[in-house]
């Protein structure tokens, strides 16, 4: 046994990082990110302004408990709502995958975005590729000072711009913005700003690709998405191989491959991998190695596309099936839960009610001929104006004879509930001894909303709950 | 031969460190991410200002404050969890822990 293999093997796993400098590419699968970072940066950093109805349009109002999302208000009880349309927008994230592979990774991920844009600014501020490199091993000198604190400082600049407009999704930006100018934030606006400005610097200037690789569960579990009709980026091996450069590809020139081994694919990968290794989760189809290879492959006078977008069974020259039994079954499940999503918002009631029945007691004798219970009505006002509501009850099996009279205390007779308030309303049922023939019956309470300006009058919530009576 | 056994334990001490800096990365990762989702959870079923008047120090808590300390208060405890769950599961160096596969050459 010599002494090399004696020698500890470093896992890799473990290999501390080395900063990856991506080489800049131009084609149209940079072009469609540059859109796509330009489309979502832009809406992120200009949504906030926007007003809808005098209001902004998009504000998630944490302090007053309210999300105004354009015309609609939601309140903490329209929770499901959200979850909904997290679960439909995880779904559809599924469907995309199975679809099209990494595409959110590669164009859409906020990770990816904001990555790419403080790449541009390092591209610009201190050069290409190779003198980026060069800068890295240069010693401190005043050139470098020069390069990195200009980086540094617009970077800065540009995380806490992103800071400011993510809480200004939170507090109306436009009071955010005249405390900022007259230097008053709050300790805690001001938490949240430089914790989200740092975690942006932090996320895209210094981690980059390791989030992807180290953090991120999506990575982790997309494979289970992926199938045999899949969209991946792949590199051809049968026409690549084997690769050969230089002298080696003139000596052989019948024998050798197309891929010349130019390492482009190598030098322009944002998440430092070789495509030509396979498929790998490290890769985030954001298609930077097709643009480099198919420049290089046009300069050498090959066909491009010896990297590309495709399935594995294209790769092995079968067809390729779209509609497949998975894809179906998405599209199907999708459908179903965006239309019962959009079904059930558009019939959304502008109140919520819950009714409680009094614990203490379970009925009471008002005269000799009266029983009376007592329940407790929770009335939120969802809407956007003042409500006044009308409630009565019904039950005991549909008995029309029987009449249940519905006893407000005064102080809460018309009492108007404004938008959004809550109320806890004591009402008191009473019924005749006679009518009351088992010990427990249901009823039915109905709220009816019967003013309410601006908007129709008539709305009601009917709820179910429990009499109780002496026993037979 | 004492020159190869000092290599050895210099490099299973880096490894050992960068094992210990992985593990504490992660830790702290998923407890903030899974503080995320706690939060929300939490604050849509409990309006943060009333649970200030609630709590036995009786503090006037406005609601970003509440909503701040909560998810620190998550993070805290979710940190909690996975570093004790990541001290317990690591192998003391005892007996447990020793190799039983085949002896190198």
């Amino acid at each position: 046994m010599s002494q090399d293999d004696k020698q500890p093997l470093e896992i890799q796993l473990y290999e501390s990082r080395k900063k990856i400098h991506p080489r800049e590419t131009s084609g149209f699968f940079q072009r469609l990110r540059k859109l796509s970072l330009f489309a979502l940066l832009g809406g992120f950093y200009l949504m906030p302004w926007i007003n809808y109805a005098g209001r902004q349009a998009l504000l998630f109002d944490l302090p007053a408990r309210k999300f105004y999302i354009f015309g609609i208000t939601f309140w903490p009880q329209d929770f499901i709502f959200l979850s909904w349309a997290m679960i439909i927008a995880a779904f559809t994230l599924f469907f995309v995958t199975a679809l099209a592979g990494r595409v959110w990774c590669g164009f859409a991920c906020p990770q990816t975005v904001w990555t790419e844009l403080f790449v541009q600014i390092e591209q610009w501020v201190e050069g290409n590729r190779n003198k980026r490199i060069k800068l890295d091993k240069s010693p401190w000198n005043f050139n470098k000072i020069r390069r990195r604190g200009l980086k540094i400082v617009i970077w800065l600049i540009l995380a806490l711009w992103t800071g400011f407009t993510f809480v200004g999704f939170f507090t109306p930006i436009r009071e955010l913005a005249d405390l900022v100018m007259t230097w008053t934030l709050g300790p805690w606006e001001t938490f949240w700003i430089f914790f989200y400005g740092l975690a942006t610097y932090g996320n895209a200037g210094f981690l980059r690709e390791q989030v992807c690789l180290h953090m991120c569960p999506y990575a982790r579990f997309q494979s289970a998405m992926f199938d045999r009709d899949t969209l991946i980026v792949s590199y051809d091996p049968v026409r690549g191989e084997p690769r050969a450069a230089g002298k080696k590809r003139r000596e052989e020139i019948d024998n050798v491959g197309d891929c010349i081994e130019c390492q482009a694919c190598v030098q322009v990968c944002p998440t430092g991998i070789d495509i030509r290794d396979g498929l790998q989760y490290e890769c985030i189809a954001c298609a930077a190695c097709i643009d480099a290879c198919d420049e290089v492959m046009i300069k050498v006078g090959k066909e491009p596309g010896l990297i590309k977008y495709t399935t594995e069974n294209e790769m092995e020259g079968k067809k390729t099936h779209i509609m497949r039994p998975r894809i179906m079954l998405y599209i199907v499940a999708l459908s179903i839960m965006i239309g019962l999503f959009g079904y059930t918002l558009l019939s959304r009631k502008s109140i919520a009610v819950d009714v409680l029945r009094d614990r203490n007691s379970f009925f009471r004798m008002v005269d000799a001929k009266t029983i009376e219970n007592v329940y407790k009505i929770k009335i939120m006002n969802k809407g956007k104006s003042a409500q006044t509501y009308e409630i009565s009850a019904t039950g005991f099996g549909g008995d029309s004879n029987v009449e249940l009279r519905v006893v407000v205390d005064d102080k809460f007779k018309n009492r108007e509930l404004a938008a959004g308030e809550l109320l806890n309303l004591p009402i008191k049922i009473r019924a005749n001894r006679s009518d009351v023939k088992r010990r427990i019956q249901n009823i039915e309470l109905q709220i009816k909303v019967v003013s309410q300006e601006g908007s129709p009058n008539g709305e009601m919530v009917t709820e179910e709950s429990k009499y109780f009576g002496p026993k037979k | 031969m004492s020159e190869c056994n000092n290599q050895e334990i210099d490099f299973n001490k880096r490894q050992l460190k960068r094992i210990f800096y992985r593990r504490l990365a992660v830790v702290i990762w998923v407890s903030f991410f899974v503080a995320g989702l706690e939060t929300m959870a939490f604050f849509v079923m409990f309006d943060p200002e009333l649970l200030g008047q609630l709590s036995i120090w009786s503090v006037m808590l406005g609601a970003t404050e509440g909503y701040t300390f909560g998810f620190l208060f998550f993070w805290v405890f979710n940190l909690t969890t996975a570093v004790m769950v990541g001290l317990v599961m690591v192998l003391p160096r005892t007996k447990l822990a020793k190799r039983t596969g085949p002896k190198p050459e």
